[in-house]
């Protein structure tokens, strides 16, 4: 389950216009981020899952000849990809069985969305407009900066340590500020706490 | 911006800047200084003794804005590959990232308040310090590495894969202290030097960004290939 960042996709094609093609509507695709490797050759794709961690390969069933994704991923198999076929040309439908799914040329941005975020898992986007802190929250924001320990904190609130784990994912997600050093300043310039009580260990 | 065209050797080194401004960061870190009246981009690189094919190389790469990872560059040579990257290490070190801290505290201290300025200036240099653990990381360990293995002499313990994987995280201070910035910092009546310290942010982001696609890119697949070459 992937939630937040890039989803890295190695898009493996011979034919350069159809590479372009499909890299260029990758990277418009909606509500999702995607940073596309462009892969024109075997050794490319080699290199490229030896040392990128890509989320997905979209790699054309006639690749370098005959892709054979069975023994791909087994030669692979520490890394965790999935796999796309992309279909230009007839393929036996046997050969396809190996992929997690397939592209046509007539799949449109809103369709391959789809397929990416079933294959990888993604949720919805659940329509979240409130991105304010709830009273709670800021609660916790106060002891976080005072530096206190999530077990401290739970403690204090008389909630339990998984309750606060969830909370701080929450505002996290809010807030788009994920350190403590970052929330500090948030909580100041925000009147949370007094400069202070806070603990200075940026 | 960029104008959508491969460069050779016989064109001038003028027109390429000229159609990119935005490659005159290049220039510096290729150790090429201006005034080339109507050289070629041949004659420049020759006279100051840079790699005129790796140079065309790092400066196409950049204009085609290009997700292609190389497996086989032709005329690409490491040695000076490396050595852009370590002058682009010492650029961003010593002076672009600098040069933000300075727009940065002049910007908010103007401010009424002194210790959130503080706080700010200490979360932009706990980034800094991460950008430059990274990069000093790639100069002593990477880098010798890679020259041991042009010269025949490396020990077989480390490998190329080892290192690559973790380029993201840095970015993700950036973006909170670009959202500390934007969403929450308070206003004030001078906005000018804040805008402008955070359009410094932005650009040396991007700018930090194909230095790393520079590095996955084109740099990490010729070691690959060069650890083939070599253990075979």
């Amino acid at each position: 389950m992937k939630s937040e960042g890039s989803i890295r996709i190695g898009v493996a094609e011979n034919a350069t216009m159809v590479r372009l093609g499909l890299s260029a509507l990758l990277k418009r695709l909606p509500n999702l981020i995607v940073q596309v490797i462009e892969l024109s050759t075997v050794e490319a794709l080699k290199h490229c899952v030896k040392v990128q961690n890509i989320d997905i390969l979209i790699v054309s069933p006639q690749f370098g000849g005959w892709f054979n994704v069975r023994e791909f991923k087994h030669q692979y198999s520490t890394e965790d990809f999935k796999t796309l076929a992309l279909i230009t040309t007839m393929v036996p439908e046997t050969e396809l069985r190996n992929y997690d799914d397939t592209l046509t040329l007539f799949d449109d941005a809103e369709s391959i969305a789809k397929k990416i975020s079933t294959i990888l898992n993604i949720e919805e986007e659940e329509e979240e407009t409130q991105d304010t802190l709830s009273q709670r929250e800021r609660e916790i924001v106060a002891y976080i900066v005072k530096g206190f320990t999530n077990k401290e904190i739970a403690d204090a609130l008389f909630l339990s340590v998984h309750t606060i784990i969830t909370h701080r994912r929450n505002i996290a997600r809010k807030l788009q500020i994920h350190s403590a050093a970052g929330l500090t300043i948030y909580a100041i310039v925000n009147k949370i706490v007094e400069l202070n009580e806070v603990k200075m260990n940026l | 911006m960029y104008k959508n065209k491969q460069y050779r050797p016989t064109d001038k080194m003028s027109d390429l800047i000229g159609e990119n401004y935005t490659l005159l960061q290049v220039f510096s870190r290729f150790g090429l200084t201006l005034g080339f009246g109507d050289k070629t981009v041949q004659e420049v690189c020759e006279a100051k003794g840079v790699d005129c094919s790796t140079f065309l190389i790092v400066v196409n790469f950049l204009i085609e804005d290009s997700d292609r990872l190389q497996d086989h560059v032709e005329g690409l040579s490491v040695k000076a590959l490396m050595d852009y990257l370590r002058r682009s290490h010492h650029y961003f070190l010593d002076f672009q990232l600098p040069s933000i801290r300075k727009k940065l505290i002049e910007a908010i201290n103007c401010a009424h308040d002194a210790q959130l300025a503080f706080l700010i200036i200490k979360f932009y240099d706990a980034y800094v310090d991460e950008v430059r653990k990274h990069m000093e990381y790639e100069d002593q360990e990477v880098f010798t590495y890679v020259e041991k293995l042009i010269e025949g002499t490396s020990s077989e313990l480390y490998h190329i894969e080892v290192y690559s994987k973790h380029h993201d995280k840095i970015n993700e201070k950036l973006t909170e202290l670009k959202n500390i910035i934007i969403k929450y910092y308070p206003s004030t009546d001078n906005n000018e030097l804040l805008n402008s310290a955070l359009f410094d942010i932005y650009t040396s982001e991007g700018d930090l960004a194909s230095h790393n696609k520079i590095e996955d890119y084109l740099f990490v697949p010729a070691i690959l290939e060069l650890e083939t070459e070599k253990r075979k």
